[in-house]
């Protein structure tokens, strides 16, 4: 899985984010915010605010139409109050940063664990009652659009205001986290979003807003979060049957390679060290950075394997939960390979084969599952003249044997071809 | 979530333990503000007097009350505040009941949010009213005390609604449903509370709570005051007893007995104290017909009186009354006749208001009494023993509605005075003065001699005591029958001069009655005073002779809180336009003279540095010099050394660490001394004490001082 700062870009945002903050301030800046904040930024007030103004307003009147000082009085405690409550939470949102920091995978159905980190570099002053308005956003369209152009109800069909309404709210999920414990000066804080992907591809994670009630709950005082992580979301894991000749291990030939430990001269992966374990191959550097021993683990030298060869036209894959199902077997056929040693290549429609060596390779693979489109006739064409540079490579792949291919079965099913040969079904 | 925490923190219960007791202490706050005004609720005040402290202690019986009585409260409350209103026909007095009534319930019953919200409205709404009733100086240290306890109880409130996010809270009236915390026992929060005080936080509160006073302060002051069209609507809501007995009759019963109230009736600031005389007479009301045994202002009297509308300021008839205002205030209750010496040039008071004006009688009233202070400034007000007549010669001379017999007595009793000669009015006064005073004395307990007619002659007769009322009277009516015209004057007399801020404090036990007679030679009204013991008009060079203000200044602690209560009318109540632009003019003087001021001293001792300084140089003087000015250095750095220890302890400054600063200054020392480890055991020792000062853990160090100590002695050899 991959993650990469979007928009707002910085690792951390909020007000204390930036050190030297007084380099960039301006008086007129902060005036001006105060007549007409910026957007994401809001100041509403509450029923106890609305109460306060009108309680307010009525002295106020009362204290102009009378001239009767003690009424003065009450009006001008009334409205210092409110400037306090203003400098209170001012003084409880400086010195805040938060950062948001998503799980290491995320896949479609299972839970997923966003992590905001807060942290306080205040001197003294405490923080109390934020809370966080967090969503994520599926930015990946259906498995026809982006590529062929089409809506996913088809052509020619058009949708309702409440069916787009549904669809983007579903695409969207959102969560509001409190800070319910004070966070004291120089602390850090985690809360924590699980929340279960509904679809596979791009998923927008925001933190839209942070907002508080302090100090006395008159304002509702909403910040824009700055933070904006892009992160991708694998396809979910599914069941399947083997059917017919079972995959078959094949002779290996030269310049094959398998993702699995063996004594070849090539850097497979790296791993922590166990008892045992040669010191001739620990990984100094890698080690002094990560703070503990690290070993080194070479490919093996040779190995019987598959490759996965996923190809998605149009025209064979119309059924959009089809495709789904495509995808989520591909991914977990990957994944169980991989597992077995037996993961060698794989190659999506008309890309340049990517070896499969380690993790790295198996993760970088189901990125790109988790962004797959249907591919149009046309684009089908401009694609292949585009990858004219790959066809050498494709050229070989279709020399080898023990490349595994999907199809349609039946209305709903996929099937895992092994050479022409059906294998497996889901 | 996780979190390192050094400091404990309150848990939920322990905040709503917090939330319920500054609850309770709002609702007491705020229902003792009820005394201060004069509405019958005693018996409410003492109810949540009990209730609440009680249920603060015992929260667990609030939280039993059923929820059949939650929805009874409001229709009992409604129908309370109907009945109240259908028999009191008083408004304010039925809303101060109602208010105290739902603070009792909202203090003796758990409450959500909205019920905290409720109380906090109905407390300030409460101190709010009494204060501008009333206008007393409590009402700043009760506004003050309910802000404050205000603001952390909305504060708790906003961290119990953080901590409790998303729960579920307790709904009142589900008597299954007793939270916890209310069995929660108090010690231990006090003993959390301490635990989790952060002085850091306690004294940045304390200053912005300070801040705000500031604040608000600043804000009265430069509010721009405009004055609109309409008076006060409050006071109308409720009705007024005057305490001093002020009206418009005097009636002559036939037992009396005066207490006197000691309490201050009147504030005058003066414009020129030391031209006080010894004996002020402060007229109120002018009472020129006798019948059936009373005074009272006749019909002629009444005719001449103008009506003003929502006014605040009249002109008098008074010319060259001398430089200066008169500046008085007026308590509430006392009365809604204005206090004047005579009469007048202009008279502005602070709000508009209807006013009935006589300007023959110098008389000037409200048109209801007051339920406010009354502060209103005056121009142009001569002291003198007589009133210039507007319209000579009218003035009543009539006996009234008295008997033949009455009469009779009455104009015998005057040629006993006069001796059957025809004496001017002034000289008949003097007389009969000190004839009534060789007859009759002083008593504030009179019984009147028993009989039939008028009460007056009868007392006349006797050889009874009298007070002020019985003496002007008599004095009037023996001018009557001997001819003259002579009317009774009510008001005050005399006063206690305040040393503090200068004014003159009048008491309500200073309310007095005299006389004024009309003298046909000087085309004036004399004043006369009858009553034994008092300075008479006519001995106006006597009694100009010592100043009030030197003869009497109060400089007890009641005149030190008496002035704080001048203070707050000075300065708050009676804050206006013409105040806010003289302060404005002040701040603006002040400023340039304290510019000035530094100026001026700086110039001064520039000029005295450079006389010093190009003056012949010594020996003497250079090690002078040379004293202070390394002296200065040193208390600079001994400064700027301990506020960077305090900056450090306090975390403002990052940077390093002083004993490992000093450990780093004390290696290049020995560094560039070029000193060499290998020569001496003792310096590789310090040394590396040294550096491990320097870079070493915390947990790893020697005693610092002691190794810096080594450390210097090595570096000087």
């Amino acid at each position: 899985m991959t993650t990469k700062a979007g928009v707002m870009g910085a690792d951390w945002a909020g007000p204390g984010s930036s050190v030297r903050w007084w380099r960039d301030f301006k008086w007129s800046t902060l005036l001006w915010s105060l007549v007409f904040p910026a957007r994401p930024e809001s100041i509403a007030p509450t029923l106890p605010g609305l109460l306060l103004i009108a309680l307010s307003l009525g002295i106020g009147s009362a204290a102009y139409n009378t001239g009767n000082n003690i009424l003065f009085i009450a009006l001008s405690l009334l409205l210092s109050c409110l400037i306090l409550s203003g400098v209170l939470s001012w003084l409880n949102f400086s010195g805040l940063r938060w950062r948001l920091v998503p799980g290491p995978a995320l896949r479609v159905g299972h839970d997923a664990a966003v992590a905001l980190e807060l942290r306080s570099v205040k001197k003294f002053l405490p923080t109390y009652g934020l809370w966080f308005d967090l969503r994520a956003v599926n930015t990946s369209s259906g498995p026809h659009s982006i590529s062929s152009g089409q809506a996913d109800s088809g052509p020619g069909e058009k949708k309702s205001v409440r069916e787009i309404l549904a669809a983007v709210d579903k695409a969207e999920t959102r969560a509001r986290l409190f800070l319910r414990d004070r966070l004291d000066a120089g602390e850090e804080a985690h809360l924590e979003w699980i929340f279960q992907p509904a679809r596979r591809g791009v998923l927008r994670l925001e933190l839209s807003g942070v907002g508080s009630l302090f100090p006395f709950g008159f304002l509702r005082k909403t910040l824009g979060g700055g933070l904006r992580r892009e992160v991708v979301v694998w396809p979910a894991p599914v069941e399947y049957r083997g059917e017919g000749t079972s995959v078959a291990p094949r002779r290996p030939q030269a310049g094959d390679r398998v993702a699995r430990v063996g004594s070849s001269s090539d850097l497979l992966a790296l791993r922590r060290y166990e008892a045992g374990d040669s010191h001739r191959l620990i990984h100094w550097k890698a080690s002094a950075r990560l703070g503990k021993l690290v070993v080194r683990q070479f490919a093996a030298e040779s190995a019987e394997g598959f490759t996965l060869w996923l190809r998605t036209p149009a025209e064979i894959w119309t059924r959009a939960e089809q495709f789904e199902l495509l995808v989520s077997f591909v991914a977990t056929l990957a994944e169980d390979l991989f597992r077995a040693g037996k993961l060698l290549c794989a190659v999506v429609n008309d890309g340049p084969p990517m070896a499969v060596r380690g993790v790295r390779d198996l993760e970088e693979f189901m990125d790109q599952l988790a962004v797959v489109v249907c591919v149009g006739e046309v684009e089908s064409r401009e694609s292949r003249a585009e990858s004219k540079k790959s066809e050498a490579g494709n050229a070989a792949l279709l020399e080898r044997r023990n490349i595994i291919t999907f199809a349609p079965d039946g209305a709903r099913g996929v099937a895992a071809y092994v050479d022409g040969e059906k294998t497996a079904a889901a | 979530m996780s979190m390192e925490k050094k400091r404990p923190q309150l848990n939920l219960d322990e905040l709503h333990q917090l939330k319920w007791l500054l609850g309770g202490a709002l609702a007491l706050l705020s229902a003792w503000s009820v005394p201060y005004l004069d509405v019958n609720a005693w018996p409410l005040m003492l109810t949540v007097t009990v209730l609440v402290p009680l249920m603060l202690l015992r929260p667990d019986w609030a939280a039993r009350w059923p929820a059949w009585a939650h929805w009874l409260v409001f229709p009992s409350v409604v129908l309370f505040f109907a009945v109240d209103l259908y028999l009191t026909k008083e408004v304010l007095p039925a809303f101060v009941r109602l208010t105290l009534l739902l603070l009792i319930y909202r203090g003796t019953s758990l409450r959500q949010r909205r019920d905290d919200l409720q109380l906090i409205v109905l407390g300030l709404l409460l101190i709010v009213v009494a204060g501008v009733l009333t206008v007393s100086l409590t009402f700043a240290a009760q506004i003050l005390a309910f802000t404050a306890c205000a603001l952390v109880f909305m504060l708790i409130i906003t961290l119990v609604e953080a901590k409790d996010a998303g729960e579920k809270t307790f709904k009142s009236g589900k008597s299954e449903n007793v939270p916890a915390w209310t069995r929660a026992p108090w010690r231990p929060l006090f003993a959390r509370l301490h635990a989790v005080m952060d002085w850091r936080v306690a004294a940045l509160g304390t200053a912005l709570f300070l801040g705000v006073v500031g604040v608000s302060a600043l804000l009265f002051l430069t509010f721009p005051r405009f004055e609109l069209a309409n008076s006060l609507f409050l006071d109308r809501l409720v009705t007024r007893h005057t305490h001093s007995g002020f009206s418009d009759t005097i009636h002559f019963g036939d037992a009396t007995d005066i207490t006197l109230d000691t309490s201050v009736a009147l504030r005058v600031e003066v414009p020129d104290p030391a031209k006080l005389p010894a004996e002020l007479y402060w007229r109120m009301i002018v009472l020129d017909e006798y019948h059936d045994g009373e005074f009272r202002a006749s019909a002629l009297l009444r005719n001449q009186d103008e009506v003003y509308f929502n006014e605040n300021s009249l002109l008098g008839t008074e010319r060259g009354g001398g430089p200066g205002a008169w500046i008085f205030y007026l308590e509430p209750g006392v009365s809604r006749y204005l206090p004047l010496v005579g009469g007048f040039a202009t008279l502005r008071l602070g709000a508009r208001t209807d006013l009935r004006a006589n300007l023959t009688t110098r008389v000037v009233a409200l048109r209801s009494d007051p339920a406010t202070l009354v502060a209103y400034r005056v121009t142009g007000m001569p002291i003198a023993a007589t009133l210039p007549a507007v319209t000579p010669g009218m003035g009543v001379r009539s006996l009234g509605t008295m008997g033949e017999s009455d009469r009779a007595a009455l104009r015998r009793l005057a040629g006993e005075i006069d001796g059957g000669a025809h004496l001017g009015a002034t000289e008949f006064a003097r007389r009969a003065t000190a004839w009534l005073a060789k007859r009759h004395g002083y008593a504030l307990q009179i019984h009147l001699p028993p009989g039939a007619g008028d009460p007056l002659v009868r007392w006349l007769s006797s050889p009874a005591p009298g007070y002020c009322e019985l003496f002007a009277g008599a004095l009037v009516m023996l001018e009557r029958a001997a001819g003259h015209p002579a009317r009774v004057v009510a008001g005050f007399e005399g006063g206690d001069w305040n040393g503090f801020e200068n004014y003159l404090m009048v008491r309500n036990s200073d309310a007095h009655a005299w006389c004024e007679v009309y003298d046909d030679t000087a085309r004036a009204w004399q004043r006369v005073d009858p009553t034994p013991g008092a300075t008479s008009a006519i001995d106006e060079a006597a009694a100009l002779a010592e100043p009030l203000a030197r003869r009497v200044s109060a400089r007890s602690w009641a005149a030190r809180f008496d002035s704080l209560r001048l203070l707050w009318y000075r300065h708050i109540v009676n804050f206006d336009q013409r105040s806010q632009r003289e302060t404005l003019l002040a701040v603006k003087d002040a400023t340039q003279q304290i510019g000035l001021r530094l100026s001026a001293a700086a110039a001064r001792m520039v000029a005295e540095v450079r006389a010093w300084l190009s003056a012949p140089w010594n020996g003497r003087r250079t090690a002078k010099f040379s004293v202070v000015a390394g002296g200065a250095m040193l208390l600079l750095v001994a400064a700027r050394r301990v506020r960077w220890r305090w900056r450090w302890r306090l975390g403002a400054t990052r940077r390093v660490d002083p004993v490992r600063r000093e450990a780093g200054r004390l290696l290049r020392r020995i560094a560039n001394r070029g000193l060499r480890t290998e020569a001496n055991a003792d310096l590789a020792g310090v040394r590396a004490e040294l550096q491990r000062l320097r870079y070493g853990a915390c947990e790893t160090w020697p005693a610092s001082g002691a190794v810096f100590r080594r450390a210097r002695r090595l570096a000087r050899r």
